[in-house]
This record gives structure tokens, C-alpha cells and sequence, in this order.
């Protein structure tokens, strides 16, 4: 495992802002993090940088302990912060100069071709850019660095749409070059579209995991019922279960492909058969509608 | 424990104050010396030990008769306040840029995030201030000196009794620097930082002032920094000075060095928060 935490847990006198966190990323995965605000995202991120430390609990990355050896995460780690702010008084391209001189694993040629992909004027001054340049300077930056994973926390807040689809073609990039990507969004939509899997945390709880090839195969089937539902049979039974249940409607949720369903579904007293993909939202909204 | 890009970055931080200040120091003791030598030295004795109670001799620290010298007279440039208060300035601005500013304007995020110690980014950003720090001492007594020895009173007093003096002041911006990257390291907030500095200096300032005035309270005196930057003093015989110096310099020094240490150790330490 690149990533690997274990009951961390950071806690601020009686606020607790993350809850015994356990998780695991693969290398090579492009992992989700999901939640409101205040759910413990960027707790998680932070105490992995060993910008804080944890109350209880451990976490590593690439095998170095991230609280003993945060120098050596640091070192295999390129990390995007939630709102990035760089030198006012620096242009882009000095801001470029000084992280290359900062990281040895900066490589400012990638840097500049980053920005320019990003459609960045690096002559101007910071101060002088809006904040979707600044966060695009500041991704040219991380995404310019090799090395093992690549932290994302938000990272196209405050991009125009065009952008927004090349830092997720970036994003998609670094996983074909065998990289790591931990990305925390609130838009469920690019990340459905871009990682492989996600963890949902509400009030500090890692409180679901999700594989989104999985998602991809599941389904929901909304139907008018016109007549009594039958039991699902019993070959069925791990694949299919009852969402929702209304006086003449009901809603199934298949967890896995429809083929083998057609044949009990054509037999069923349904009309007005709907079938959609279950989808990102649906699953979000299970644990967050609970909190609401 | 060393990070040449942080260096560079450092001295690009402080380059604006760096070169203010140094034009403030080159043009100032040229200007005080030309003002003070309009008053006749006779006029000047005149005012100084007949018309000024003597109780007030206690807030000047030495005795009006070495006052009323020509050294005397240019030592009290380095008591002025645009030498004192820009000391102060330089030390506080410099160091509460250190941690809180940073924070503040939230660039220590990125800055952290590559693989460099917190302790390395804090004793760098010290070493560029301490540096920069005796540079303007060098631009302050470089200026005094040719207008010691150009000036209206060139053959009248030698310019190189003032290197003492102007170590004191050195001394004064590594205990400012010190103390405020010591506050800073702790706070998130540069506001603060500032406030909480200013009331340290206004503190020692007062703390000063009632050690001197009051004989039951002289013991006040004690708890201000000031008590050691007394550069009037540093312009007697040169065996003296130096010993006097060497004491001044140990406790304002000797205070900043400890305040970046534990600056250090609790910056390595803390955790930090996300940019608000």
C-alpha cells in the first residue's frame, strides 16, 4: 500500500476533527476523498504531511511513518494544498524558479509546459493574478514534481470549465505514468469521471469506501407496480435488493450487471420501468442526507 | 538545516526594508552631526549643565560633562529614535515575518510541503535577518564615520570610537529579531505577533525609564532590554567600552540566540493550521 492510516484521530481539546481513520490506497490508484465541509478531508491530508499530529492512530506513506519521517513523505510526495497562495511579489516564473530550487525533484521545464497546457501567462505578477491563475500556477508546480503520489485537495476550485478538463486529463496522466493521486472534491461529478475509488467522510468518520468501476455496473430500476411484488429469489439475493418501497412503486439497486436480473425483472407485475446508473450522488447522499 | 532557495527568498523579502533602512542610516548621521554643529559646542555645554536639572543626568546614563564632548555629542546620534526605532523596526518586521506571516499569508503551506525542515526554513530566514541585520551596522557606522571625518567636525573626535556603538545597535536587532521569530514561531497571526512586540518595546521602554528615575523601583530596570543598549557609554576609553560592549552584546545577543532556539524547537514542534 502507498497509503496506509490507521485509528488516526485528531482531536482539538473536545472537537474532534478526524475519527479513527483506517484506509489503505493501492499505488497507482486515483483515490476520491468525499465530504461537506468540516468532514476531516483535509485533517486527513494535513496530518499526512505532518503539518499536524495525530491525537491516536498512524499513517504512512510509501513505508516512512508520516509523523517520525515526515521529511521523507515530503520527499515522495507533491501536495496541492485546499486554497493556494504563492509570493505576491513574485511573477510566475520566478515563483516556478524558486520551487525548482526548493525541490530537487521539481523539474521547472515540466513546470512551464504545465502552465502552458493550463493556458498560464507566467510574466505576470502574482499579485496581479486572479485566484484560477494562482491555482494554476500552483498546480504547474506539483504537478511538475516526480514523484510516487500527487495530493490534490480541491484542486479546480476556482478553474473555468476548459481548465477544469485539462487538470483532470493532468490528474488521469499522472496515474498512467504509474503516480499515486489522493483528490479531494465537493464536485461528485469529476470525481466519478476520474478516480477508481473513493472514501465518503461525514463529522470526521470514514464512514463508506466505494469502488467506482464497481458504481459503474450498478444500477437502479424505478417501476409503477401493478400487482404484488414477489420475493427475489434466492440466486438473485446478493446481487439485487429493494432501495425503496412505496405503495406502488418501488425502486431495486443491482450491484452488479443487469443480465442476469432480465429474466426475474420480465416476470414482475411492473410497468413504467425506468433504469438509470446508480451514480456517485446516489451513494453520497446516503450518508449525508442521514447527517442532514 | 540550510535551504539556499529560502535564502534567496529571504533577502528578496526584506530587500525593500534592507534598502530603506540603508538610506535612512547613510543620510541620518550626516544630517545630525551638520544640525548639531549649528549649536556651538560652548552654547551646547551651556544649555546641557546649567539650564537641564541634574536628576535628569540619571535618564541619559552618563554624565552630562562626557555629553557635552564632541564623541558625546555624535554618540547620541546612535540613542536618536530614527536609529532606535528603526532598529526595532527591522527586528520586528523581519521577525514576525519568520512564522506568523508566513502562515498568515498563507505561502508556508507550499513552502512545507517540499521536503525541508521546519528548523531549516526557520534558522535560514534567522542567519538572512542576522546578516542583513549587520550590514545596515556596517551602512550606519560606514556614515557616521565619513561624517565624523568629512564633516563640520572632522579632526575633532576619532570615527573609529564609534564601532562599539554601533555593535550595540547590532546587538539591539538581533534581540528584537530574536524575540519577535520567537513569538512569531508560536502565533498564526502576524497582526499579533506585531502587537504583542510592540508592547514588549513600549514595556522596555518604560521598564528603562523607571529603573533610572526611581530608586526603590531600579530594580525594573532589570527586566528592559534597553538596560543593554546604552551606546552613549561605548564612546569612553576603548578598554572600557569594549568590556561594556561585551556585556551589552552578551545579554541582547544572548536573548535573541535563545529566543531563535526556542523559536526553533516550538516551530518544529507545532502544529500548524490551514490558511484561513
Amino acid at each position: 500500500m502507498l497509503v496506509q492510516t490507521r485509528h488516526l484521530a485528531k482531536r482539538y481539546g473536545s472537537f474532534t476533527a478526524l475519527d479513527g481513520c483506517s484506509l489503505a490506497v493501492p499505488a497507482g490508484e486515483i483515490f476520491g476523498l468525499l465530504g461537506p465541509n468540516g468532514a476531516g478531508k483535509t485533517t486527513l491530508l494535513r496530518l499526512l504531511l505532518g503539518y499536524i499530529r495525530p491525537s491516536a492512530g498512524s499513517a504512512e506513506v510509501v513505508g516512512f511513518d508520516c509523523v517520525r519521517q515526515s521529511l521523507e513523505v515530503r520527499s515522495k510526495t507533491a501536495y496541492l494544498p485546499g486554497e493556494a497562495r504563492l509570493f505576491r511579489r513574485m511573477d510566475g516564473h520566478r515563483v516556478l524558479d524558486f520551487f525548482a530550487g526548493l525541490r530537487p525533484d521539481c523539474r521547472r521545464d515540466v513546470a512551464a509546459g504545465v502552465a502552458r497546457r493550463l493556458d498560464l501567462d507566467c510574466s505576470r505578477q502574482v499579485a496581479r493574478m486572479s485566484t484560477g491563475m494562482r491555482q494554476k500556477l500552483a498546480l504547474a508546480v506539483v504537478l511538475a514534481l516526480d514523484v510516487p503520489l500527487v495530493i490534490l485537495d480541491e484542486p479546480t476550485a476556482n478553474l473555468d470549465p476548459t481548465a477544469r478538463a485539462e487538470v483532470l486529463a493532468l490528474v488521469r496522466e499522472a496515474r498512467r505514468n504509474g503516480r499515486t493521486v489522493i483528490f479531494s472534491s465537493h464536485v461528485l461529478s469529476e470525481v466519478e469521471e476520474t478516480c477508481d475509488r473513493v472514501a465518503i467522510l461525514r463529522a470526521g468518520r470514514l464512514v463508506h469506501e466505494q469502488s467506482l468501476e464497481r458504481l459503474r455496473r450498478c444500477h437502479r430500476i424505478r417501476a409503477r407496480l401493478t400487482g404484488p411484488l414477489t420475493e427475489i429469489p434466492a440466486a438473485l439475493a446478493a446481487t439485487v435488493t429493494i432501495a425503496e418501497r412505496g405503495q406502488d412503486t418501488v425502486v431495486l439497486e443491482a450491484g452488479d450487471s443487469l443480465a442476469p436480473l432480465l429474466g426475474w425483472l420480465s416476470t414482475l407485475p411492473l410497468d413504467e420501468v425506468r433504469v438509470e446508473p446508480v451514480g456517485l450522488a446516489a451513494i453520497y447522499d446516503r450518508f449525508h442526507r442521514q447527517q442532514g | 538545516m540550510w535551504s539556499t532557495a529560502i535564502w534567496k527568498k529571504t533577502w528578496g523579502d526584506q530587500r525593500v526594508l534592507l534598502l530603506s533602512l540603508a538610506a535612512l542610516w547613510t543620510a541620518f548621521p550626516w544630517i545630525y552631526i551638520w544640525l548639531s554643529a549649528q549649536i556651538p559646542m560652548p552654547a551646547f555645554q551651556d544649555v546641557l549643565l546649567r539650564a537641564i536639572p541634574r536628576d535628569w543626568q540619571k535618564l541619559s546614563g552618563v554624565p552630562f560633562s562626557e555629553v557635552a564632548t564632541h564623541a558625546g555629542r555624535v554618540a547620541l546620534a546612535f540613542v536618536d529614535p530614527v536609529v532606535v526605532l528603526a532598529a526595532t523596526v527591522w527586528g520586528i518586521t523581519r521577525g514576525s515575518d519568520a512564522v506568523s506571516g508566513q502562515l498568515e499569508r498563507g505561502t508556508m503551506e507550499m513552502v512545507l510541503a517540499a521536503p525541508v525542515r521546519r528548523v531549516a526554513v526557520f534558522v535560514t530566514q534567522a542567519l538572512a535577518t542576522t546578516v542583513a541585520a549587520a550590514a545596515l551596522c556596517c551602512v550606519l557606522f560606514g556614515a557616521v564615520w565619513s561624517a565624523v571625518a568629512f564633516g563640520p567636525w572632522a579632526g575633532k573626535v576619532d570615527p573609529a570610537r564609534f564601532v562599539p556603538a554601533a555593535l550595540n545597535v547590532f546587538g539591539l536587532m538581533v534581540c528584537m529579531g530574536g524575540v519577535s521569530a520567537g513569538v512569531s514561531a508560536i502565533d498564526s497571526y502576524r497582526w499579533r505577533t506585531v502587537g504583542i512586540l510592540c508592547g514588549f518595546y513600549v514595556f522596555s521602554l518604560l521598564a528603562k525609564l523607571v529603573g533610572r528615575l526611581s530608586r526603590s523601583f531600579a530594580w525594573v530596570g532589570y527586566l528592559s532590554v534597553f538596560n543593554c543598549y546604552e551606546p552613549q557609554r561605548l564612546v569612553g576609553p576603548p578598554e572600557e567600552s569594549w568590556r561594556l560592549l561585551a556585556t551589552y552584546d552578551g545579554v541582547l545577543i544572548g536573548i535573541g540566540v535563545a529566543a531563535y532556539v526556542v523559536g526553533a524547537v516550538l516551530f518544529a514542534r507545532r502544529d500548524l493550521p490551514a490558511p484561513l
